[in-house]
């Protein structure tokens, strides 16, 4: 491993207890994130990994709410209005030049989604709720922030800073998915080491 | 329609809040087309949701308490649906009932409204 930050900066069980405490945030405040931050969530997407180093990802972060207000309209997953929001796109030429197969379900929707998850969780760092939203119509959404046709939306992740709230556990709602019941050892349905 | 003069008949959306939720619906019924079935369902309420908030905001009416409420309820159990089906669908059973309600005291009270 290679890196200027050595790899015992943050222990193992914290980082993943760091990870587990993070959850979709849909209620935010008003408050207006800081620059700095929002270029520092996207250099966490920067950083994740991509399919042959080809980095097809376009970030576009978008702070003017009138404009996010368009968005939203194009964008029925979009529950609340955020304060801020980064739209991950496909740079379809650059994909197509790199030989990718730019068809859906393909692998630039891994680089999108893991992109997106280092972006959480470093928005969870700074303290700022975020929630990913899929649910929108990319013509709709391309007309709104002007895209050129070259950028594919993908993927918008709505950000802000989470208002105060109660969770309010539902007795009905089903037993929370564990590790274990997605993991197996050397065989799938082997759920123990031994 | 007819123009019956009484507050039944306020206009309680501009052109560009329609379009919005114009551009809002038919995006929902794109997508819709390759999402899970019961989706629709959601996006259904919550564009009703987004529509009272806009008439909402243009102020008082006669029906602004039941679209308080009315909201309120939408977003208090729209978000059931990924956690609890069953209460969501017994959620969406029982929405179109006082909604017809308050159309039909509207309407009654517009008919019997006396002009001055």
């Amino acid at each position: 491993m290679t890196g200027s930050t050595p790899s015992s900066a943050i222990d193992g069980p914290s980082l993943l207890a760091f990870m587990k405490s993070r959850r979709v945030t849909r209620d935010f405040t008003d408050a207006p994130i800081p620059d700095e931050i929002l270029a520092a969530i996207a250099a966490a997407g920067r950083w994740a990994t991509s399919g042959g180093n080809g980095y097809p990802n376009q970030f576009l972060i978008v702070r003017d709410l009138e404009r996010i207000e368009l968005v939203r309209a194009a964008s029925p997953g979009m529950i609340p209005v955020p304060p801020a929001l980064i739209l991950i796109g496909i740079d379809t030429e650059k994909a197509e030049r790199f030989s990718m197969h730019v068809e859906p379900e393909t692998m630039h929707w891994v680089d999108v989604g893991t992109a997106a998850m280092n972006m959480m969780n470093v928005a969870h760092a700074y303290g700022i709720g975020s929630c990913p939203v899929t649910s929108f119509s990319k013509g709709g959404v391309a007309t709104m922030l002007d895209l050129p046709p070259t950028i594919d939306p993908v993927f918008i992740l709505i950000l802000g800073y989470p208002a105060p709230s109660i969770r309010v556990r539902n007795p009905n709602a089903p037993r929370p998915l564990t590790a274990r019941d997605i993991t197996s050892w050397e065989r799938i349905g082997n759920h123990e080491p031994a | 329609m007819t123009d019956r003069g009484d507050g039944a008949q306020q206009l309680v959306l501009t052109l560009e809040e329609a379009l919005e939720l114009v551009t809002f619906l038919v995006s929902s019924a794109e997508i819709c087309l390759h999402e899970p079935r019961f989706y629709g369902t959601f996006r259904l309420v919550d564009g009703a949701s987004r529509l009272i908030d806009r008439v909402l905001q243009h102020g008082e009416n006669q029906s602004t308490a039941f679209l308080t409420a009315f909201k309120q309820e939408i977003d208090a159990n729209k978000a059931a649906m990924m956690s609890d089906r069953d209460t969501y669908y017994a959620f969406l059973r029982a929405l179109p009932a006082p909604a017809a309600a308050e159309l039909k005291r509207l309407r009654a009270g517009s008919i019997l409204e006396v002009p001055s």
